[in-house]
């Protein structure tokens, strides 16, 4: 068995696809997993690959060429998602994928098929939950938000914010990977790594109180009737794990 | 008490939040627009919610009255004027910075912004317009905005807030005549239902000249279904054309479109989001199949978007009101709210779930499960060979599982841990599906 390694990145992930399916070693003897190997198997070699534009560049067009643009879309979520055997995943769905063509996403009595529906949906389902539950606080004339998702979906969430506030400025800061999506005002956004010491001067923002706070939860605390209270469904709604960020909850 | 002038932003808000909550629409669905540089907010068609009250009902939307000041006394209404609470107003400009700077920080979709009747209707009907005049062309927003309709206002003042809003809304609140005279002294019928018609044909023009059909668009899965309230034989039957014609004009209704605006204004969107209504659940005798008979009507007649109900609250003591400690009817609620939902994504018809001699819906079983009860010479279906229809009709299957199924049957046949996967809700379909011919 010879095993396909690579760091967690869309790239990196496309060009393990690419490699593995180049290696000419077969589908059934190879394995695709992401890094850190915690625990290398005993008769395996392990072969770590490098993220390659050109090589990405392929995967992605032969996958919306040769398949659909659909199944492009549930790679790139899945890939964002959170499982942790997902890259093998991907790789399987396309294996099958370069093999029937257009009709793969319909197929979902196979388990490769609703391997990845599963995985792009948790991720999208996570996206959505942050185009509802982003908090910004207006520090030093920017807004800012933190958020702390499962999966690796800031960038998508930042897609959603570029077109609702083109001419603002803004940064959505994954606090758990350290990553941010920056939006100056009147441009496109662009992601960025953030230094311990970035983050933690960052984080501070979100103890940062304006009159437009209070002003929140007073209408938060107003608008929820009285003899209607619901305090189950409420939290179906908003598990307790979202809430840690939200201004109306950090009171 | 403090007179107005003294209140602070903070109890201003308090008071009309307060008094703008018991409409229950929440919504910011229904309008599909893109962001502009320079502007602050897009429109997402299916709506998004941005948390959820203590009540468990979704906020949405900025949800606040201009002001509880209101000459009129409907009984059930905590704004009446024969009560004595605090009253308030913002200024227009409150409201835009209030709702520019919440869409900022991400704590809401937009503005519902609502009113009491202020001196008179067409008095608060222009403050309304003013206030989202500024806020759409001063404040540059292009977020999501649900504004009343004021029962009485002239029809040059709705017609301009037809133009600055996404989707407009008239509370029938009371679905027959004589409960109105009896709760709502100082309306009518005829004051909501003319607006709510001129609104309908103004909306079904303006579609028209921007190329689309004249009625509203509708959950995707009507196309599938040829039973469907939304169907062209059924719309037909009702008297009013579906597809791309023009609307039918009832006599003597004319339709919004300011004199003075020249034939390109009629392609501006005119309430892209469409209307809406409420109705008031409990505090009069209406039937549950009185009321969803209304519902079909107004979807059939006014292409309403939605219809809401709102289960009474006892707010205030009033002999022609039920009794304070009345409990609040929430799942009567909760199944018209089922039933609604079988209407506009299922093909059910209101007479299929109830009739005269059955006017309630069952408290302990949904109307879905209820119906399929009564009907199971039509059970089990074939998974692998029943129409999307049918399938729909199964307890436990939904319009995303149904289609899902149609899907994927064409390239293999499906089993029961199939369904599971897609979503079906085996528990209680597997009573009511076989799989080639096999139950569970
Ligand atoms: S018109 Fe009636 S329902 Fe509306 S605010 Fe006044 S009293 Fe309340």
């Amino acid at each position: 068995m010879t095993v396909f390694t690579c760091k967690d990145s869309f790239e990196a992930m496309m060009t393990c696809i690419y490699a593995a399916w180049a290696s000419g070693i077969g589908h059934d003897d190879v394995r695709l997993q992401l890094e850190p190997v915690f625990q290398r198997e005993l008769f395996c070699t392990y072969v770590h690959v490098e993220a390659d534009v050109q090589k990405t560049e392929k995967v992605v067009s032969a996958i919306q060429k040769k398949i659909s643009y659909e199944a492009y879309r549930q790679v790139f979520l899945a890939s964002v998602s959170c499982g942790e055997d997902r890259l093998d995943a991907i790789y399987r769905f396309l294996v099958l994928g370069f093999s029937v063509g257009a009709k793969l996403t319909g197929m979902l009595f196979r388990p490769e098929v609703m391997w990845v529906l599963e995985l792009s949906r948790k991720a999208a389902n996570e996206a959505n939950f942050f185009r509802e539950f982003t908090r910004f606080a207006l520090a030093d004339g920017i807004y800012v938000a933190h958020i702390e998702p499962k999966c690796n979906i800031v960038a998508v969430t930042a897609e959603h914010f570029a077109d609702r506030m083109p001419s603002a400025r803004w940064m959505i800061i994954d606090d758990q990977r350290r990553i941010a999506a920056v939006h100056p005002a009147d441009c496109p956004f662009y992601m960025t790594e953030l230094s311990g010491e970035e983050l933690r001067r960052l984080k501070e923002t979100e103890a940062e109180k304006d009159a437009y706070t209070g002003l929140w939860i007073e209408f938060f605390q107003t608008t929820g009737i009285e003899a209607r209270k619901n305090p189950g469904c409420q939290r179906n709604h908003m598990p307790l794990w979202y809430r840690r960020h939200m201004t109306e909850f950090l009171v | 008490m403090k007179i107005a002038s003294e209140l602070s932003l903070q109890e201003k808000l308090h008071i009309l939040a307060d008094g703008a909550k018991y409409d229950v629409a929440c919504t910011s669905s229904g309008a599909d627009r893109r962001g502009r540089k320079g502007c602050l907010g897009n429109a997402v068609a299916a709506g998004i919610c941005h948390s959820f009250a203590s009540d468990g009902r979704c906020i949405s939307l900025l949800k606040i009255l201009l002001t509880n000041h209101c000459i009129y006394d409907c009984k059930y209404c905590i704004n009446r004027c024969t009560n004595d609470i605090a009253r308030a107003a913002f200024t227009p400009r409150e409201v835009c910075e209030l709702t520019t700077e919440f869409y900022r920080r991400n704590y809401i979709e937009g503005l519902f912004l609502s009113s009491g009747v202020w001196n008179s209707p067409a008095f608060t009907m222009e403050r309304l317009c003013e206030t989202l005049y500024l806020l759409r062309n001063v404040y540059h927003f292009n977020g999501y905005i649900h504004v009343k309709a004021i029962p009485g206002a002239p029809d040059e003042l709705l017609a301009a807030a037809g133009y600055l809003a996404d989707r407009m809304s008239i509370n029938l609140e009371l679905p027959t005549g004589e409960s109105m005279k009896k709760l709502a002294p100082n309306k009518n019928h005829n004051m909501i239902l003319r607006p709510m018609r001129m609104m309908a044909d103004t909306i079904a023009q303006h579609r028209l000249a921007a190329g689309k059909s004249a009625q509203m668009e509708r959950s995707r899965s009507n196309r599938y279904l040829t039973g469907s309230i939304f169907s062209k034989e059924r719309l037909e039957q009702t008297g009013r054309v579906a597809g791309n014609t023009q609307p039918a004009k009832t006599q003597g209704t004319k339709t919004y479109a300011l004199q003075k605006m020249g034939k390109t204004e009629w392609k501006q969107p005119f309430v892209p989001a469409g209307q809406s209504t409420q109705m008031i659940i409990g505090a009069t005798p209406e039937t549950d199949y009185h009321l969803l008979r209304t519902t079909q009507y107004l979807y059939q007649n006014y292409d309403l978007k939605r219809v809401f109900y709102s289960a009474y609250v006892p707010l205030n003591e009033d002999g022609a009101l039920p009794a304070p400690d009345t409990p609040v009817p929430l799942l009567r609620e909760h199944r018209l709210y089922q039933a609604d939902w079988l209407l506009r994504f299922y093909g059910f018809s209101a007479d299929e779930l109830l009739s005269e001699q059955r006017p309630n819906f069952n408290e302990e079983l949904d109307p879905k499960c209820d119906w399929a009860l009564r009907h199971l010479e039509r059970f089990p279906v074939e998974v692998n060979t029943a129409q999307y229809e049918t399938l729909l009709r199964v307890p436990g299957v939904g319009p995303k599982s149904a289609l899902r199924i149609v899907q994927s049957r064409r390239y293999g046949k499906l089993d029961f841990a199939h369904l599971k996967r897609m979503g079906v809700v085996l528990k209680r379909a597997h009573y009511f599906l076989t799989c080639d011919g096999k139950m569970m």
